[in-house]
């Protein structure tokens, strides 16, 4: 995957590899402690225009292409999973606004997410809903000229700093989203804290009560939120935490192999043993497929394929699948220096679950895969020697559809 | 292909959406949405098909299902968004 890089993606990636040797990697496991991440670090990742990285520079941002941004989430995944919280609902919120916002809220919202002065959330979740996203309970009414908000969101990674949030609800029986400011009366940011990984990304459950906003704030138009707003938004998250996936993926391989290289049991490496090899050649494997994939996903972005949706899906179903795979397996390799707190390991071991849950769950993945790998097969042929009658026929084997 | 041409448009989206699904046959005015054809995840895929094919942007205020219900009134949608021509 590297070879395919052009020289400006790879002058990219030796900046991302520095600024998290340097500013992410020694302070993760702290953070992780911690349960939070510093005001100061977030303004480094704005300094350094990460958090607007792909909004067009227009609006402030930097206009990097799929594959840059993808490198720059892989770079951070290895050093701090859970700092990639941060970027991915930043680039879903940007994305989804940059796709369907009016001008007028484009020009309002979007300089100020690309600089990274505002941190925007992804309030889709609720409580009860988890991922049946047709199941929202949370309900927007019309009351004179405002809208009026009434609900609760859950598990909301960013939602305990995010200055905006991106709300979806029905209005009536119409799918909407609905930019909500953090300051407006009737917001409630409830941390959640002591989660098993992402401690560190500040995740929160958010009450609306009666929260009167302009009809303005919708984005996109009433119906389209989950088809369209959402769909565009959970692509770009799905592309980052793939990406995100693969750094942890990466991160996991490199302390493997170094332990076993150098680790001696009597007078034998941890490498020699037959058992610890086929670890490693399970991990190796897996994260050069995943690197393709991601890398395919980025490049499809960025031709602006149809077929990028689909391949997003299936690189975070793979690289998130294969990061836990990986995580364990690490832990497995470093034995019990891997249970503790000061390696790497049992963090990633920790936060590489929570990528196989959000953006959707790997269940999730599968049921949207495979029904399109079903309905993609094409029509069915019934087998010649076999006649068949009306009622032995297969539905797909005449499927037609008209008017 | 003359960007002017309905019918042309109209094989394209064609081609694309039989690539797409197990069907064998689409007729012009069969509605997509209420047969099933686009789903959540083959409504964005067909959006940015028509996007890149035709060189148009879907904005928001296209955001319309009778935009994008058949054959016909994407080949419609399409030709208005490229020359401000009404089939």
């Amino acid at each position: 995957m590297r070879q395919s890089l052009t020289g400006q993606q790879r002058d990219k990636l030796e900046e991302f590899q520095a600024f998290v040797a340097a500013e992410v990697a020694p302070y993760a496991g702290w953070w992780d402690r911690d349960q939070a991440i510093p005001g100061s670090v977030i303004a480094k990742l704005a300094g350094a225009g990460y958090l607007g990285c792909s909004l067009p520079r227009d609006y402030g941002g930097r206009g990097w292409d799929s594959v840059t941004f993808g490198l720059l989430h892989e770079a951070m995944g290895k050093g701090s999973p859970a700092l990639t919280g941060v970027l991915t609902v930043q680039a879903m919120v940007s994305m989804a606004l940059l796709k369907w916002g009016t001008p007028a809220q484009k020009r309002a919202w979007l300089p100020a997410l690309a600089k990274g002065e505002l941190i925007g959330a992804f309030a889709l979740t609720e409580p009860e809903t988890g991922s049946a996203l047709q199941s929202v309970t949370t309900e927007f009414t019309r009351r004179s000229d405002v809208l009026v908000l009434n609900g609760t969101k859950k598990w909301i990674s960013c939602a305990q700093f995010a200055g905006v949030f991106l709300v979806f609800g029905k209005l009536g029986q119409c799918p909407v989203a609905c930019l909500v400011p953090r300051e407006t009366p009737g917001v409630q940011v409830e941390p959640i804290s002591d989660l098993m990984g992402f401690r560190a990304a500040g995740l929160a459950q958010i009450r609306f009560q009666d929260v009167a906003l302009p009809e303005s704030s919708l984005v996109g138009k009433p119906g389209f939120a989950l088809s369209h707003v959402a769909a565009v938004g959970l692509h770009h998250g799905r592309i980052s935490t793939a990406c995100s996936a693969l750094g942890l993926l990466r991160g996991c391989f490199e302390e493997s192999v170094t332990h076993a290289a150098t680790r001696k049991i009597g007078e034998r490496t941890v490498g020699a043993a037959g058992m610890i090899r086929s670890l490693l050649a399970r991990m190796g494997t897996d994260l050069e497929a995943a690197a393709l994939l991601c890398h395919g996903a980025c490049r499809a972005e960025d031709e602006h394929l149809p077929e990028a949706f689909e391949k997003a899906l299936i690189a975070k179903y793979f690289a998130s699948r294969a990061a836990v795979h990986a995580a364990s397996d690490t832990v497995q390799v470093r034995g019990a220096s891997g249970c503790h707190a000061s390696s790497a390991a049992s963090r990633y071991y920790r936060d590489a679950k929570i990528l196989e849950i959000i953006e959707g769950t790997t269940q999730v993945h599968e049921d949207l895969l495979g029904k399109l790998f079903v309905d993609r097969a094409g029509p069915l042929e019934l087998p010649i020697p076999f006649k068949a009658t009306t009622h032995d026929r297969h539905p797909a084997a005449t499927r037609r559809y008209a008017s | 292909m003359n960007i002017a041409d309905h019918d042309g448009i109209k094989e394209t989206l064609r081609r694309y959406i039989l690539s797409s699904v197990s069907l064998t046959h689409l007729d012009d005015d069969a509605n997509l949405f209420e047969s099933g054809i686009a789903n959540s995840l083959f409504a964005v895929q067909l959006m940015t098909f028509v996007e890149k094919a035709f060189a148009i942007e879907v904005a928001s205020e296209d955001l319309d299902i009778e935009n994008f219900k058949s054959l016909n009134a994407t080949a419609a949608f399409v030709l208005h968004k490229n020359t401000g021509r009404s089939v």
